[in-house]
């Protein structure tokens, strides 16, 4: 058991103090976006995120499809709007305990919020930063670079405050003595708020697939395999090496492979179902990748293209014009060379069906998206139900795709099943719309 | 002279999507040396919180009282950092922002050093706009708590009910003379089994009777005037001709001389002028004349006494505070010849198929022959491919590999001894719908790769229908299908709406869907503030999302007009009574009617500006001979000094 675990068992519960309208878990587009709407009607929103700082997942992506709008610069603002916003309470680094439905929109939510070690008066100067000799993998990054024991999460986290991670801290004390405003301090403890709301959303969102878990592509042995949320990193404005590099030599790569379906349309990983996002982004990426490394060559593994939304054809179409080849034929197996290149066994479906192989020097495995849906347990009473795989069962597909099993809570974006940025913003404006009407119809 | 300002200058790296072309570290040196620029600084994000805290912080510490942000277009973030400095405690429009994204990095990102000055003259350009700027401040107006929505498919409906939900009042208009749209006409929908006219009634039970409905079918929009929260909307609801239900009204029916292709079954049967209700729980419940077709023969008034076929068009005058657009989508229709559509009945359209299904009892019939082998084509008039200057729908229509999977599924479980074959190109049953087409593959489904260069052909020869096909799978062999029935699985296009375009001038995109205002962060907004885009009229989309996308709308609607008052911005025009010598040429020019002659104490008649009628557009400046009027917070001033400062070397 790690040191932030012992500290968090001792947290310390608060009396119930305040209620809200809407108690919306996950700060990630979905959260964000059903928390505005809401409050710009008027409504008093409390919006809990157990990372550090709000931005889900879209914030780490680069450019997104398919219009290849920079995601941080439209993700941004909606970060710092949430925490402007005079209805929206926000408690990062928070974790729900429990929610117990009481009566007809009457919840009671216990709410953990973790300590920082670091006050509000911190200024987000990053001296600490400076200062901290402690170096671990970057959550953001996915292990690409660094960051310090004492940190902030990135660049335009919100908010943009320190935190010390206790778990690898070796207290030298430096951060504490560095900090210009003394806003360090290790003696914070945890605290369980107790809140009244009369809804509930959850927009817990997705976790990528753990593609170790398909042997044959090598992930976690083979250094220059990578999934595609490294590369999306690789590729963003605030990168890693301001360069697109392969991991194990540095070298640029001038032939990359994309494996799509990577975890997903796979019944012996137990992932039956299209992801529905992956055959786009890495389109995508290989629009980018062309950009970056003009030179290089870049090949999709596919079985479908599935460019399905608005505009995504059009885009699929540029990306063959601008010169990627799509190979239709599923990757049976990745082998890696002497130099650290790799080889791909594959069906080579529009040849024959012939069984070939295909030498590249960095494989991107298009992973699919997972349920982020333990939020289940923290219902008490009532069952919050989920399918067979695991997201979020909606009462009714189609007629309220935002329902849930249980009257008074509302679901939205990826933790629903797996779906891109457009149609995510689209739930999430229909879960605002149920949440204010329900509201409205159960009256104060 | 202008009071000497104390200004801030901010310049965004965008990312890299700025300082990858602009040198924002030169645009900032030069620009520090500025007269009146107190401060000027780049930063990676300036629309972060970090960024937004930074300029806070200095119009706090460094007093400064006008800001310059040079980040990407104003539409997406003035609004931004108008509250970010406010929250600072200046006046929002005490604020510029330069475009040095969309004007200049991404537009001339060939050419950094080009692009860097142009970045310069742009800011140059915004100091001498605050230079002679003024305190402005937002016009209030009241907003009508009410929602006009204009279509009566899927997705208005759910617009409606959320919004009726919500306390709101709702006015729906529909065309046609029942509501349900297209949805309503479908046979089993995934992923239930049930069917398209049971997903419009579970909506209507809860819809009908509610006292903040009001429901118009037979009805058009004619006219919208106003602006956000007061639109003024003229609909004319042409008479159902019918008083109440009829007794006996197959005997009416077969009294019509007039045969035309029914809509209700895609074409597949005829129907005559009377349209009875389609379909159990059709709403309303009584038949409407079809007065486009009806040749007032009144042989159907003889054996019904509810007929009245000399009904007047009756004209509503609605005031709504928004309006969501949710006019849905028409199945694509082949070419005549198209895979021989039109000249064989054995060739089908995907909607005119699932009509020949629900009709069929136990055995799958077209006219006597019962049908043992289909073959399915895909993407007829979607993702087709361009040649010459014609036309071609290039998108994706989304929806149809599901729906054709779903088909395919229920129909073999449904009809003995079919054999179904699939000529696709790539099958896009994305997410959960993959289950579908698992499920379809193990029922015997059997599929076939063409390519979009090769398309299938269909050969009719006498009572033969024979598909020919080259298979990609089985490399390019060449196949001859001998088939009962070829079904085209036709795409959405949008519904035709001509008239309604040009009252409403929503902007449309180049596949002819409305076009939103961003694809992902605004999909339901359009640049038409108060207008709303719902349903498939936006893009192709299946049921669930069409609800997804109407309920969306139905919030942001909501957001506007839920609190009662509007805020508008103070860009409106200005007269100075002493100048007018009352020309009234403004008068005459200003196209929304926004300037009336008007006493003013001491100097007699002169022009007056209506501020919430007016929109800032600038025509009777450019009118008045003797330069009396301006635009607040866009000044002839301003925009002489702009220009001066953007010319300097």
């Amino acid at each position: 058991m790690g040191v932030m675990d012992q500290i968090l068992e001792k947290a310390v519960e608060e009396e119930e103090a305040v209620s809200y309208d809407v108690l919306v878990v996950g700060g990630g587009i979905a959260g964000e976006s059903a928390s505005l709407d809401l409050a710009d009607m008027g409504f008093k929103v409390l919006l809990v995120e157990k990372e550090p700082s709000v931005g889900g997942k879209m914030y780490l992506l680069s450019k997104v499809f398919p219009t290849l709008d920079c995601a941080s610069c439209i993700s941004t603002p909606r970060m710092a709007a949430v925490s402007h916003h005079p209805n929206i309470i926000l408690h990062t680094y928070s974790e729900v305990l429990e929610i117990r439905k009481l009566s007809e929109s009457d919840f009671q939510a216990r709410i953990l919020v973790k300590p920082r070690f670091v006050e509000d008066d911190c200024t987000g100067c990053g001296q600490c930063e400076k200062v901290c000799p402690v170096v671990v993998p970057k959550e953001y990054d996915f292990g690409l670079r660094g960051r310090k024991a004492a940190y902030i999460p990135f660049d335009t986290a919100v908010p943009k405050k320190a935190l010390i991670d206790l778990d690898h801290c070796i207290f030298c004390g430096q951060c504490e003595r560095t900090c210009p405003v003394g806003a360090v301090n290790f003696l914070q403890v945890p605290k369980v708020v107790k809140v009244r709301v009369r809804a509930v959303l959850i927009a817990t969102g997705y976790e990528l697939f753990s593609i170790e878990r398909k042997t044959e592509y090598g992930y976690g042995k083979f250094k220059n395999v990578i999934t595609a949320m490294q590369m999306d990193r690789l590729l963003a404005p605030t990168r890693p090496f301001n360069a697109v590099l392969r991991p194990s030599d540095g070298k640029e790569p001038s032939s990359i492979a994309f494996v799509l379906c990577s975890g997903s349309r796979d019944r012996t990983l137990n992932n039956p179902i299209c992801s529905q996002v992956c055959c786009m982004y890495s389109v995508k990426q290989a629009q980018l990748l062309m950009g970056a490394l003009p030179l290089a060559d870049v090949t999709i593994y596919y079985m479908d293209i599935r460019a399905f939304g608005k505009g995504f054809e059009e885009f699929y179409q540029q990306a063959k014009a601008m010169g990627a080849m799509f190979v239709k034929g599923r990757v049976a197996k990745i082998e890696e060379t002497e130099n650290d290149d790799l080889v791909l066994w594959y069906e080579d479906i529009e040849n024959g069906g012939r069984i070939s192989k295909a030498v590249h020097d960095l494989v991107v495995l298009s992973v699919g998206l997972k349920p982020n849906s333990e939020i289940v347990e923290v219902f008490k009473g009532e069952v919050l139900e989920r399918d067979e795989l695991g997201w979020i069962r909606s009462r009714d597909e189609n007629v309220n795709p935002v329902e849930t099993s249980i009257k008074g809570v509302f679901a939205a974006g990826c933790v629903l099943g797996p779906k891109d940025i457009p149609d995510t913003v689209l739930e999430a404006g229909a879960a605002a719309a149920q949440v204010a009407a329900y509201l409205n119809e159960v009256g104060v | 002279m202008s009071p000497n300002r104390r200004i801030g200058v901010y310049v965004c790296w965008c990312g890299g999507n700025i300082s990858d072309v602009v040198d924002v570290k030169k645009v900032v040196e030069v620009i520090s040396k500025e007269s009146d620029v107190v401060v000027a600084k780049d930063f990676m994000f300036m629309c972060s919180d970090a960024g937004q805290r930074m300029i806070e912080e200095d119009v706090k510490e460094k007093k400064l009282d006008a800001v310059v942000v040079a980040s990407c277009s104003p539409k997406l973030h003035e609004l931004t950092f108008r509250g970010a400095v406010t929250r600072a405690g200046l006046n929002p429009y005490m604020y510029y922002h330069a475009n040095i994204r969309e004007q200049v990095s991404w537009a001339h990102g060939n050419d950094p050093a080009e692009a860097t000055r142009k970045a310069i003259r742009h800011i140059r350009a915004g100091v001498a706009y605050l230079r002679h700027a003024e305190p402005l401040k937002k016009i209030e107006v009241k907003a009508a708590r009410s929602v006009l929505i204009i279509g009566g498919g899927v997705a208005g409906l759910r617009s409606a009910l959320d919004l009726s939900r919500m306390g709101l009042n709702v006015y729906l208009v529909e065309r046609e003379p029942f509501v349900g749209g297209n949805t309503a006409k479908l046979w089993e929908v995934y992923p239930y089994k049930r069917k398209g006219w049971e997903v419009i009634d579970s909506i209507l039970k809860d819809l009908l009777g509610r006292d903040n409905v009001a429901i118009y079918t037979n009805a058009e929009v004619r006219s919208v005037s106003g602006y956000l929260g007061n639109f003024e909307v003229k609909v004319e609801i042409k008479p159902r001709g019918f008083r109440g239900r009829c007794e006996d009204l197959e005997r009416v029916v077969s009294v019509c001389p007039i045969k035309v292709p029914n809509e209700y079954d895609f074409g597949l049967t005829n129907r005559c002028a009377i349209i009875a209700p389609p379909y159990p729980g059709a709403y309303p419940e009584i038949p409407s004349i079809d007065w486009k077709n009806c040749v007032k023969c009144r042989k159907c008034a003889e054996v019904c006494d509810q007929i009245e076929l000399d009904d007047e068009v009756q004209t509503v005058r609605l005031k709504v505070g928004a309006i969501v657009v949710a006019t849905g989508f028409r199945p694509y229709e082949p070419r005549q010849g198209e895979y021989k559509y039109g000249s064989s009945e054995r060739v089908l359209t995907l909607p005119q198929f699932m009509k020949l299904v629900e009709r069929s009892g136990g055995e799958l019939k077209l006219g006597n022959r019962t049908i043992r082998t289909v073959v399915f084509i895909y993407c007829v008039g979607s993702r087709q491919v361009p040649s010459g200057d014609e036309k071609v729908n290039s998108y994706c229509s989304r929806y149809c590999c599901n729906a054709v999977m779903n088909l395919s599924v229920r129909i073999l479980d449904r009809f003995n001894g079919l054999k179904l074959y699939h000529l696709f190109r790539d099958i896009r049953t994305y997410g959960k719908h993959e289950l579908m087409y698992e499920e379809a593959c193990k029922k015997g489904v059997i599929f076939i790769k063409y390519d979009e260069n090769q398309p299938p052909e269909v050969l009719v020869s006498g009572k033969r229908t024979i598909v020919r096909v080259r298979d990609l799978l089985t490399e390019r062999e060449e196949l001859e299908i001998p088939s009962d029935l070829v079904v085209l699985v036709t795409g959405m296009e949008p519904t035709p709406n001509e008239k309604l375009n040009e009252i409403l001038k929503l902007p449309i995109g180049k596949d002819g869907f409305y076009q939103e205002m961003h694809p992902k962060l605004k999909p339901v907004e359009t640049t038409l503030a108060g207008m709303f885009i719902a349903g498939a009229c936006q893009g192709p989309k299946d049921i669930r999302e069409s609800v997804l996308s109407s309920s969306a709308a139905a919030a942001k609607a909501a957001t506007l007009v839920l609190p009662g008052r509007i805020e508008l911005e103070p860009f409106t025009a200005l007269v100075d009574p002493e100048r007018c010598n009352l020309s009234k040429r403004c008068v005459d020019e200003c196209p929304y009617g926004a300037i009336q002659i008007r006493r003013y104490e001491g100097l007699g008649e002169k022009a007056w500006v209506n501020e919430v009628l007016c929109k800032g557009c600038g025509a009777c400046v450019a009118a008045c001979p003797n330069g009396a009027i301006n635009i607040r917070g866009l000044t002839n001033v301003q925009i002489e000094e702009m220009i001066r400062a953007a010319g300097r070397e």
